[in-house]
């Protein structure tokens, strides 16, 4: 391993099978170079205040889905132990996503950061296909990871994602 | 004695005595001033319902000279005192807001008793309903309070609010400028607002904060995953029961948020998707929810309105309920078989990590809470024979935790969602505007053709009409607009005295929930749950599993309903 090499990859991930290929994409990348791999994920339980009407206060089930996050996150450093990763982790953090994404990838100093294309924008806090565009066009450039897109399906090839996971130098 | 003096005597002593037996034997009139003189009688609507507020004036020829004026009561009833003198012409001039106003003069034989002194009663008084434009202005901001919530553009407290807001801002405003303007004052709107409803959900909002902290549900979920060795034909009927029971005496949002993440994880770590809990789960708290008074907002506002105690709703509605389980049960087997037979078996990390999470984590609260709530069902049982109401349980109920818990004052109190307490006064305000301005009556009346005597109909009609229009409109603004419509019909239909119409409401509100995304809160913050998770629950696949469901559910307790009641 070189010491241009990524040493640390972080895998931005809601969970689920559409996350599938970009949880693949991520412990490719760490096999391949024997880097760090951290599972990222962001909670926000935004919609419950305006879709619910309940007798329990809102503030409580954040103890809740905190604890769901962490464990699909947990589900994937299973999955990455077992096909052979490391050194593997996770971090669940509940907040606005495009603050936290942001703050992620200049505090950990990641080498290289993955993320999904969103397939659908359901609620206010999801990007929508031009949001995200332009997002990752920003945090590109204000921030040190190179950002591999990875989209849902194999066959959509995303001309801003990097299809071998090497670094700029070898551009 | 002189006889001069004993003359005198005797004078005195006889006026004296006259004036004793004056006094005594007065005519009835002086005896009004211990017995009043009333003209009684009653005002009702063209529905033979009674009208409440209806001003009553007696006056003479001229309508200006006002001899005497009462307000009838909630019973349509009035009192009406006569002074001493009153003219051979009397007239009763009855008026309401939105109702024609009505003269009716005295026969001359009703004015003679009243001038001997004695009170009279008279025939019942009939208002007719009048439309004016307040009757459009109140319909059409109760149709968009319901649009609003319906298409999430507004929180649906805001919604409410702006509805109550806009009625106040007619009734207010508009008044001076035109007086048909007018819907109701806001002493009047006050009237409308139940507040046996909102303290009996202040008190339970603080029992569930504690009861919530325990992990009680998450440990009752793993529980059953043991129980079950993981094998799907056991886990899932007893995921779904856990949520049921649980939804039958938390309300159905809050079981559902409980219960979503333990779920999630469990699926997970069988490797199934989580929808194969999740969305039967969801349809059984909407179906065992209804079994007892407390178990869902819906079930509150009927028992308030109708008066129907915890027992009633066990005791009629509790075995229907279990027939629309069963059935729930097999259709979600069914519908899942091909997923559950594909569940593989738990990493030894994974049950570790599912096995912390699962834990009581405050013991002794929780034992406190069981102790209180034990006391809590007795009295939602037994209290109706002290009329003690279900407010006040409650309330007793989130006091005694309080004071043998001790917690954090403030924290409990944030514990109570003021947001939605504002939600049901605003909504008990605009429900009330056109309940005043005649809309709930007109609908009654519709229904009331349509159905004519026929209790069998009327069961059918309220139960699917209900179910169906669950499914697109918010159950509890739905809900709380029918009461009126069901108590005019339980009035006039034979047979419908038993209050069947009243739990024909509770289980199309409820049940019809299933049968879209949208038909209940429950399955919304369940799919916003699974959305976070990566699973997400979109409208279609919802409606393809969950309309099935209610056709299903529905039937039953329908043929329950029949067979208890009719």
């Amino acid at each position: 391993m070189t010491d241009q090499e990524p040493k640390y990859i972080l895998c931005a991930v809601r969970g689920g099978q559409e996350s599938r290929n970009t949880v693949v994409r991520a412990i490719d990348l760490a096999l391949k170079y024997n880097a760090r791999l951290t599972f990222f994920h962001i909670l926000d339980a935004e919609f419950l205040g305006a879709a619910s009407l309940t007798m329990t206060p809102v503030r409580s089930i954040y103890e809740q889905l905190h604890e769901m996050g962490e464990f699909a996150m947990l589900i994937l450093c299973d999955r990455a132990s077992r096909r052979g990763v490391t050194r593997v982790d996770y971090k669940v953090q509940e907040g606005n996503i495009k603050d936290l994404l942001r703050q992620i990838a200049i505090e950990t100093h990641a080498d290289i950061m993955v993320m999904g294309r969103p397939v659908r924008s359901p609620g206010s806090n999801v990007f929508t296909r031009q949001d995200f565009d332009d997002f990752i066009h920003s945090l590109q450039t204000d921030t040190d990871p190179h950002i591999i897109v990875v989209s849902p399906d194999p066959l959509d090839i995303d001309l801003n994602s990097d299809p071998h996971g090497i670094l700029p130098s070898e551009e | 004695m002189n006889p001069t003096l004993r003359r005198t005597f005797l004078s005195a002593a006889l006026i004296l005595i006259s004036l004793v037996l004056l006094w005594t034997n007065s005519p009835s009139r002086a005896q009004s001033d211990l017995s009043p003189v009333l003209i009684a009688g009653s005002v009702f609507d063209n529905l033979d319902q009674p009208v409440s507020g209806a001003q009553v004036i007696l006056s003479g020829k001229d309508p200006d000279s006002i001899i005497s004026e009462v307000l009838t009561e909630s019973s349509g009833n009035f009192l009406l005192d006569v002074p001493e003198n009153i003219p051979d012409n009397l007239n009763l001039h009855i008026e309401r807001a939105h109702f024609e106003t009505l003269e009716v003069p005295l026969t001359p034989a009703d004015i003679q008793e009243l001038k001997k002194g004695d009170s009279i009663t008279t025939p019942d008084l009939v208002i007719n309903r009048r439309i004016t434009i307040s009757f459009w202005i109140a319909t059409l901001i109760f149709v968009g309070v319901l649009v609003l919530i319906a298409t999430g553009k507004l929180h649906n407290t805001l919604a409410a609010l702006v509805g109550a807001s806009l009625i106040y801002f007619v009734s207010y405003i508009g008044y001076p400028i035109n007086e048909n303007l007018y819907i109701f004052n806001f002493h009047q709107s006050l009237f409308y607002v139940d507040w046996n409803v909102i303290f009996l959900i202040m008190g339970m909002m603080i029992i569930i904060a504690v009861v919530e902290n325990t992990g009680i549900f998450q440990w009752l979920a793993f529980t059953a995953y043991r129980i079950s060795g993981g094998k799907m034909i056991l886990l899932l009927p007893i995921l779904m029961l856990i949520t049921g029971i649980a939804s039958a005496f938390l309300d159905n949002v809050t079981t559902m948020l409980l219960m979503t993440p333990i779920s999630v994880q469990i699926a997970l770590s069988l490797g199934l998707s989580p929808l194969v809990l999740l969305i039967p789960e969801v349809m059984a708290s909407n179906v065992i929810g209804i079994s007892t008074l407390i178990g869902t907002p819906t079930n509150i506002l009927i028992g308030s309105y109708a008066h129907l105690s915890f027992n009633d709703f066990l005791v009629n509605l509790t075995p229907g309920v279990i027939m629309a389980f069963i059935g729930l049960a097999l259709y979600s087997y069914l519908t899942y078989r091909k997923q559950l037979s594909g569940s593989q078996d738990t990493s030894a990390l994974l049950l570790e990590r599912l096995g912390q999470q699962a834990s009581i984590t405050e013991p002794i609260h929780l034992k406190k809470a069981g102790v209180i709530g034990f006391f809590m069902l007795l009295l939602f049982m037994f209290g109706e024979r002290i009329h003690l109401i279900p407010a006040v349980t409650a309330l007793l109920g989130a006091t005694a935790l309080m004071v043998w818990i001790r917690p954090n004052i403030e924290e409990m109190i944030e514990a109570v969602d003021w947001t939605t307490l504002v939600f049901f006064i605003s909504l008990f305000i605009v429900v009330g505007a056109i309940q005043e301005v005649g809309l709930i009556s007109f609908i009654a009346e519709e229904i009331g053709i349509m159905v004519g005597d026929n209790l069998l109909l009327a069961v059918l009609v309220v139960i699917w009409f209900s179910a169906i229009l669950s499914t697109v409109i918010a159950n509890i603004p739905f809900t709380a607009a029918m009461l009126p419509v069901i108590g005019y019909l339980t009035i006039t239909i034979p047979g419908a005295q038993s209050m069947v119409l009243f739990y024909c409401l509770s289980v199309g509100s409820a049940m019809g929930g299933n049968g879209s995304l949208i038909g209940a809160s429950a399955n919304m913050v369940t799919s916003g749950i699974a959305e976070r998770a990566g699973y997400p629950i979109t409208y279609v696949y919802f409606f393809k599993k969950g309309f099935p469901a209610l056709l299903i559910t529905v039937t039953l307790a329908t043929i329950w309903l029949l067979i208890r009641f009719l």
